[in-house]
């Protein structure tokens, strides 16, 4: 029962740092904040382990403090120091707006999840209603803001929204589909880095 | 025989790092007939379902179908691109550059031969993830702003449209493993097919139309495919053409893994969406192919408008199917032969606008005459081969829904005037005021490859309209039968 409440709390955290990424207009906190969030979403998955005691959700937090928490954000820490830009300043809406509009995509997808979860499902349809939050408002990231940068914080924000649906209907992913699924979304960052170095020779950023 | 097909792209790709391009690109010849030999061999001899390397990959007839494809014009492409490299390079492209061009080449391949072949839809993903990462810098490959916009407008759109797809495999995995319990196993595509009827069908339906819109970004569907012209222009010919012909179809793989399932599992109402997509791509289509002013991106919409007929044929079932199947070979080999035929007009002429490209029959008599004969071709005319993969999907059109088989039909004609008209102008139109420039461009500049194998492509692609192969249509005809198609020929 504890251990469904820290794990719950870990969840809500992760919805706290996507909802203050959509608030703050600065990109080094955005990537931290990820990296936050990539660690919550790591303990939460430590939690099922140690509660299933599996082999699988272990090796799946291992990889994940790996690429998510460590990997990523240092090459795209180091991305960020080459074109030196800090600051969101283009934006289709304001960040008072999206805020609420985060809001109430939390609430949008708690009526869906209540549609389609039933009952039965790890920790209940909870951790699905924050997925699916976390993904739509990761969406919302990616349309409302025009800098590159924070349209990779976006799609990574997407990613780990589907992380976290997969651990939350199933135990995870099996080790070996993650492992490739991560990996590919390593490769896919450090691509992105060097198209935004490239972008920046020509293009303002 | 089957583990040739993953190991040669392999072996290939790890060589690429060390070897000279130019001898890179003997290897690359070999390695291409060697795979297209081994895929002929396993076509020749196929009758059932085949599992390889740990039940990780298998062969059944609707992969194989693709693989067939796949290996064709992968055949044709390392042809062109062994005269490509050599015309670029004498025109002042460093060297260094193509080792890279080979490197991500094989790399492409290697990830699409995964995906194709892989039993596991995990691994399927992983697999078309990785050819989005390969042909990243492919795109980017002339580093020009516009290449580089088009290469991040690519990368973001399609990694988070396959995210969406991996959200579908989620919900997929979720149903499955409450048969099979959590192992590799739930991921199992020939399992989850015994499984059929007793997975759990909202979560089925909703998987279906998450990997519908996921992997349909990739493959082109209408309203995500903004991506789709600018990443497919932007490429070397080679690999435009390669993208254009045989990735789309990896693509559509997954969608139609997905429907296959939903098919076992008793849920009929999918073939709605894919009716509905495919229309509304070939809509989109028609009207952007009539105002395009470049002639790759010209050619880009058309691979869209193709996936949208194919997806089109497969949503309406019975004998449009094998239409399917079939414009899926045979549009691969004609947009092969499109993308190829004008790369020779780009390689010499830097030129991509359509209205700065006039007169090609006296500079580029056989460039010119392929490209034309090409767009006739692409648009279904007779005696060419797309024109029985198209003629069997409007029959069943217009079997299912005379309306919709006429609005098709419409659309159809609007792009056939689209595409040849401009087409036309670039072969015949006379270039009054532009002498000086007739003068110095020439198809004589590239290299012979360049120039006959488009050639050689529309030859073969006109021959398959009067001989099909007997194995080939076997294959076509019980790939078929998975869809519930059914053809007395």
């Amino acid at each position: 029962m504890i251990m469904e409440k820290i794990a719950e709390l870990f969840i809500i955290l992760i919805l706290v740092s996507v909802v203050l990424n959509v608030s703050s207009p600065f990109i080094k906190f955005a990537i931290k904040l990820y990296s936050f969030q990539s660690l919550m979403l790591a303990f939460y998955i430590l939690m099922g382990a140690v509660h299933f005691n599996s082999i699988n959700l272990y090796g799946s937090f291992v990889i994940t403090v790996i690429f998510k928490v460590i990997l990523i954000p240092y090459f795209l820490f180091k991305t960020l120091k080459k074109v030196k830009i800090d600051k969101e300043i283009d934006m289709y809406i304001g960040i008072p707006e999206a805020v609420v509009f985060a809001g109430s995509l939390t609430l949008l997808s708690n009526l869906i999840a209540q549609k389609i979860i039933n009952t039965g499902i790890t920790f209940g349809s909870f951790v699905f209603t924050i997925s699916l939050a976390t993904f739509l408002i990761g969406a919302m990231l990616m349309v409302t803001r025009k800098t590159l940068f924070s349209q990779i914080i976006g799609f990574l924000t997407i990613d780990n929204a589907i992380f976290l649906a997969a651990n939350s209907i199933t135990h995870g992913m099996p080790l070996l589909v993650e492992l490739g699924v991560l990996f590919d979304l390593f490769v896919s960052i450090l691509i992105l880095s060097v198209l935004i170095l490239n972008l920046r020779r020509n293009v303002a950023v | 025989m089957y583990e040739l097909i993953l190991i040669l792209p392999a072996a290939a790709l790890i060589v690429s790092i060390f070897a000279d391009v130019l001898w890179m690109s003997y290897l690359q010849l070999a390695v291409s007939v060697l795979v297209f030999c081994a895929v002929v061999a396993i076509a020749l001899s196929f009758n059932s379902i085949t599992i390889f390397l740990g039940g990780f990959f298998f062969v059944d007839y609707i992969n194989l179908v693709i693989l067939i494809t796949v290996s064709t014009l992968e055949l044709f492409v390392a042809f062109y691109s062994f005269g490509y490299v050599r015309t670029e390079i004498a025109g002042g492209i460093s060297k260094r550059k193509f080792k890279f061009y080979y490197f991500w080449k094989n790399l492409f391949v290697f990830s699409m031969m995964v995906s194709i072949l892989s039993n596991n839809l995990g691994i399927y993903w992983t697999g078309l993830e990785a050819t989005t990462l390969a042909t990243a810098l492919l795109v980017s490959f002339n580093r020009t702003k516009e290449s580089f916009e088009a290469t991040w407008k690519y990368v973001i759109m399609c990694s988070v449209g396959i995210a969406i797809g991996l959200f579908a495999i989620v919900m997929l995995y979720f149903t499955t493993s409450q048969i099979y319990g959590e192992s590799l196993k739930s991921l199992s595509f020939i399992n989850i097919m015994h499984a059929g009827s007793k997975l759990d069908k909202n979560f089925l339906m909703l998987a279906f139309i998450l990997a519908l819109v996921g992997f349909g970004t990739k493959v082109g569907f209408a309203p995500m495919h903004n991506w789709l012209p600018d990443a497919h222009s932007q490429g070397p010919s080679p690999v435009s053409a390669l993208l254009s012909g045989v990735l789309l179809n990896t693509a559509l793989l997954g969608i139609l893994r997905f429907y296959q399932i939903n098919g076992a599992a008793g849920i009929y109402y999918p073939r709605y969406f894919l009716i509905g997509f495919g229309f509304f791509t070939i809509l989109v289509s028609a009207f952007s192919i009539i105002k395009q002013t470049d002639y790759k991106r010209l050619f880009a919409f058309s691979s869209m408008e193709n996936m949208g007929i194919i997806a089109l044929g497969f949503g309406i079932g019975g004998i449009a199917v094998i239409g399917s199947l079939l414009q899926i070979f045979f549009h691969a080999l004609n947009k092969g032969l499109l993308f190829l035929s004008s790369g020779n007009v780009l390689a010499v002429t830097h030129e991509r606008k359509i209205e700065k490209i006039r007169n090609l029959s006296k500079n580029f008599p056989i460039t010119g005459l392929v490209l034309l004969f090409g767009v006739m071709g692409i648009s279904g005319m007779p005696p060419f081969a797309m024109f029985l993969g198209e003629i069997y999907i409007m029959t069943g059109v217009f079997r299912s829904n005379i309306i919709l088989g006429f609005l098709v039909f419409i659309l159809l004609i609007f792009i056939f005037i689209g595409l040849f008209g401009k087409i036309l102008k670039m072969y015949a139109g006379n270039n009054d005021n532009d002498e000086r420039a007739d003068e110095l461009q020439s198809e004589n500049t590239a290299h012979p490859f360049m120039i006959y194998v488009p050639l050689i492509l529309l030859l073969v692609s006109s021959l398959l309209l009067f001989y099909i192969p007997s194995q080939f249509l076997n294959i076509v005809k019980s790939a078929s039968y998975e869809f519930g198609g059914k053809i007395i020929f």
